[in-house]
């Protein structure tokens, strides 16, 4: 089933001015529900335009966003018609039905933020609180939740997030890089958004780091059964955490489908200003050399398991 | 001989030295680095590789120990604002975020900053931002605001603008960090390009391994001090330390380390690239048939 589906959907910067930029150019997209889909593409080709429109902190120039099949961004006006059929309205007056229908569109609209949540680039930057506690509950308490569902939010989003719990009434600012980024996560976790979108989550970490925070998204989408949406520049990250892709390149959309069907697209990719994983380098050049091995390997388990078997024979 | 460009001997620092909250950041590096080098810095966030690259033309001041850069002495009490002015402009910086970088409005009064402060003259800096916009592939933005420019353009324009001022060396401290992988492709041969034909010495602080792979040298800082040094071969052959300490090796070395772990028999030490671990895989597929692949039982 698509949790979130694009139709059409552009945006421009600056429309009219000389600098007028089209970041996203007519795009169809469907995000399965409870997977993990990467976004990947050039800079610039529209990933981060895309992003902001899934929780309406941008709205398209044309085109209509769907959450579980609801326009995001629908106006009570055009939604009045079809509505009024509908048995909770049918009996108001026509003063009370608009109302009514007005009412629940802005309540939908507020609750996009809830239910669509979204780690920025470089997150860490937007910590503010005087302690790691108070920062990850800053959201919850937005959602008007009672303290004590609040305190058991931040420490599952910790949980999570792979915090400990000694490091809740530490100041954010005391802490590394990769543990205030995983503050941050645990701020939007604490939500719990059924669909979370996540921008370069693993940028500028060690490598460590960036297993500790990728891990902490895949627990969450696991346990919950969530949406996830990473936008990334690593090829192997991708291959690795992710069942589907979209490709975008120019403000289009290239390529979706699932990781094996986009990864086979070696030379797609490459054009598209994107790489391969190495691993997925390495076969194609073993390949290439007349060594048998199977086309489709992305991950460094399955290149060990595909060699060994090999050397076995 | 190859000459001496960076030379440090039991170099340490510490933040806020002095106040209750000291905290030791490099407990006693002692490298030297020859001019034309191109050499890859390894550590784990917190490991005190940024602070080494601080250090280098003192944006931070040791706090023991000697380094030497560009054969000036960086310890010495004489180092006054006219030293300082041309230690920064033999060793320049570009930094992982662009938008802390960017200072003019004009894609190309921002390349011709540096220079301009060095006082170069009229056609002369228009030359050298019109080459520097050229080798970062900027040419068509040079009027533009960098503002509006995508992260990775952003990051191209620091980059020409160290370019511009010619430097002797260059430390990019996780400068691809935020590029796509055209971008980090095409920042990557610019560092080679900028190594091979200018001879300028790169020091390329990263968090890929498959990049440090493509210089001629690994350093790796661990915990403020130097837990590696050599080719990318023979650091990266070290997987197990490497990843004791939260880092990792490319994907080509993991998959030869782990087949050895498994009891294949692939020798060689070139295991840093895709190309040459493809070489070894091949050879030892081809011994293993000649043996009549009964090596196992």
């Amino acid at each position: 089933m698509d949790k979130i589906r694009l139709e059409n959907v552009s945006y421009v910067y600056n429309r009219g001015l000389p600098f007028e930029q089209v970041a996203l150019d007519n795009v169809s997209l469907s995000i399965r529900a409870g997977c993990v889909t990467g976004i990947i593409g050039h800079t610039g080709s529209g990933k981060s335009t895309m992003m902001q429109l899934l929780n309406g902190l941008a709205e398209p120039t044309s085109g209509r966003v769907f959450l579980d099949g609801y326009d995001i961004n629908a106006k009570a006006e055009d939604l009045y018609e079809e509505w009024s059929a509908l048995p909770e309205y049918a009996h108001l007056s026509k003063g009370a039905r608009k109302k009514a229908i007005r009412r629940e569109v802005a309540r939908r609209r507020a609750e996009l933020c809830f239910r669509v949540g979204l780690v920025m680039q470089y997150p860490e930057y937007q910590l503010f609180e005087e302690t790691v506690e108070k920062d990850i509950a800053f959201g919850p308490r937005n959602m008007k939740l009672s303290e004590e569902e609040i305190g058991l939010r931040v420490r599952e989003a910790a949980r999570f997030a792979g915090l400990d719990e000694e490091l809740l009434q530490k100041s954010p600012f005391d802490l590394s890089g990769g543990q205030k980024r995983r503050v941050a996560l645990a701020g939007v976790i604490a939500m719990r958004p059924e669909v979370l979108v996540l921008d370069e989550p693993a940028a500028g970490l060690d490598p460590a780091g960036r297993t500790r925070i990728l891990d902490g998204i895949l627990r969450y989408q696991r346990t919950t059964g969530s949406t996830v949406l990473i936008v990334s520049h690593s090829m192997e990250d991708m291959a690795r955490y992710c069942d589907d892709v979209v490709v975008m390149g120019d403000a289009r959309v290239l390529m979706q489908g699932e990781r094996r069907e986009i990864f086979s697209h070696t030379q797609e990719l490459t054009d598209a200003g994107l790489d391969i994983p190495q691993i997925t380098h390495l076969v194609r050049l073993l390949r290439e050399r007349g060594v048998p091995l199977p086309e489709n390997i992305y991950t460094v388990e399955d290149a060990v398991l595909a060699v060994q078997a090999l050397f076995a024979e | 001989m190859p000459e001496l460009f960076i030379h440090t001997e039991d170099l340490c620092f510490t933040y806020d030295a002095e106040g209750p909250d000291a905290q030791p950041a490099l407990k006693g590096i002692t490298l030297d680095i020859y001019k034309g080098e191109y050499v890859a810095v390894l550590g784990h966030n917190g490991s005190g590789k940024s602070t080494f690259a601080k250090l280098l033309n003192l944006l931070l001041e040791p706090t023991s120990g000697r380094l030497t850069v560009a054969g000036m002495d960086l310890t010495a009490p004489s180092i006054g604002e006219k030293e300082l002015l041309e230690l920064r402009r033999n060793v320049g910086m570009v930094f992982q975020n662009p938008d802390n970088q960017l200072v003019a409005t004009i894609v190309e009064e921002d390349v011709a900053f540096g220079p301009e402060n060095l006082g170069i003259p009229h056609p002369e800096l228009r030359t050298r931002v019109d080459e520097a916009l050229e080798a970062l592939d900027m040419t068509a933005y040079a009027q533009h605001e960098p503002h509006r420019l995508s992260g990775g353009q952003k990051q191209r324009v620091a980059i020409a603008g160290i370019l511009a001022m010619m430097p002797k060396c260059i430390v990019f401290d996780e400068a691809t960090a935020m590029l796509d992988p055209s971008g980090r492709r095409e920042v990557l041969r610019t560092l080679r390009m900028l190594n091979r034909e200018f001879g300028i010495t790169i020091l390329n602080i990263t968090h890929y391994m498959n990049e440090a792979a493509e210089a001629d040298r690994v350093i790796v800082i661990n915990d403020g001090t130097l837990l590696a040094d050599g080719t990318p071969d023979e650091v990266f052959a070290q997987r197990q330390r490497l990843c004791e300490v939260g880092l990792e090796v490319p994907q080509c070395t993991e998959l030869l380390c782990r087949l050895r772990e498994a009891g294949i028999d692939i020798p060689g030490e070139r295991i840093s690239s895709a190309e040459s671990c493809a070489d070894l895989i091949v050879a030892a597929l081809g011994r293993h048939a000649e043996k009549g692949g009964k090596c196992h039982g």
